[in-house]
């Protein structure tokens, strides 16, 4: 999802400064990249705001600066409440980029309820991707993790274009039985019973 | 057994002040959820003991806590009935430094309601204000 995001220029720097618009509800922010020189500019708070409620992490800068950017860094007061400054990266729709996504598990897991341990393992996960193509999560859908699976990287759900750079067999979710180790656990979709069988 | 360092340089500290917010320490790392302080002050060990006895007891190893404070102040106290003098008092518990924003608990594996109703009985332990913060993605 894509935020149009009015900025204005700010000819002013510094701390004082940057503190007395904070008090008037702008939000000083800087925009960078692509070798092009750097430019200081400011958002209104409210718009900000608004941005992290919809968990836009590339916008279409407006006003000032016509540009998509993407959310590169953004600092928060001690309690995370309020938004003190923002690092705009300039992109080119086409262009590759690498983000940090987090991984959200979908549906229950009928392992847990056999007896099975759940756990999740990772909780996030470096994507490259374009600014087109930026998914919001990486989902994880855990309801056919049956007690002795584990869920890895290859079996997360990403957009077309999209793919994950950590390794495919790395693992994001285990449901373990008691006394088994990580290395024993089966994929996804294959019941840990079959090879006991066998 | 409450947390206390395993050796320290010098026995007895200060008092000292706590100024300012915590710019540290400050967001929910390893969990989805955080108890966050709102005020400043110590948090003695046995205190940290206590409310992670009473997270983990209604947890019951359905998720995982962290504890992201250390006890690293040493407190001293003289005894009753002594007289004005004579010295500073000797080393009495091991607490922690805590400045508004500091996370103290976290939690992850569990829904938020799971959260939620554990950190209420973990707030009740603690001797600061305390809020429950979920992690930012941002």
């Amino acid at each position: 999802m894509s935020d149009l995001l009015e900025v204005t220029a700010r000819s002013v720097t510094g701390t004082q400064a940057c503190q007395k618009l904070r008090q008037e509800g702008h939000v000083p922010a800087v925009l960078y990249g692509h070798g092009e020189t750097c430019v200081d500019l400011s958002v209104r708070r409210d718009a900000v705001e608004a941005m992290v409620r919809h968990g836009s992490k590339t916008v279409e800068l407006t006003g000032a600066v016509k540009s998509p950017a993407l959310v590169r860094e953004l600092q928060w007061n001690a309690y995370g409440t309020i938004p003190l400054h923002i690092d705009f990266l300039r992109i080119d729709p086409s262009e590759k980029i690498n983000v940090v996504v987090p991984i959200e598990l979908r549906g229950e897991c009928p392992g847990a309820k056999a007896g099975g341990k759940f756990k999740q393992v990772l909780r996030e996960i470096d994507v490259e991707c374009t600014a087109q193509t930026m998914p919001e999560v990486a989902v994880a859908h855990v309801a056919h993790l049956e007690a002795g699976n584990v869920l890895k990287v290859k079996h997360l759900e990403l957009p077309q274009g999209a793919h994950a750079t950590a390794d495919d067999e790395a693992v994001v979710a285990s449901c373990l039985l008691s006394d088994q180790k990580l290395e024993d656990a089966t994929d996804i979709g294959t019941k840990a019973t079959e090879s006991n069988d066998e | 057994m409450p947390l206390m360092p395993k050796r320290v340089k010098h026995r007895k500290s200060q008092r000292g002040r706590i100024k300012g917010e915590a710019t540290r320490g400050n967001r929910v790392i390893f969990g989805e959820f955080g108890l966050q302080a709102e005020q400043p002050g110590w948090l003695p060990a046995a205190t940290i003991e206590a409310g992670r006895i009473a997270a983990q007891q209604y947890l019951r190893g359905g998720g995982r806590l962290y504890i992201r404070v250390f006890p690293h102040k040493s407190i001293t106290s003289i005894p009753l009935e002594t007289r004005m003098g004579k010295g500073k008092g000797e080393p009495d518990f091991w607490a922690a430094v805590i400045r508004p924003g500091t996370v103290l608990f976290e939690i992850g594996g569990v829904t938020e309601d799971v959260a939620k109703v554990c950190f209420a009985r973990l707030a009740h332990k603690m001797p600061v204000r305390v809020r429950m913060v979920k992690k930012r993605t941002m």
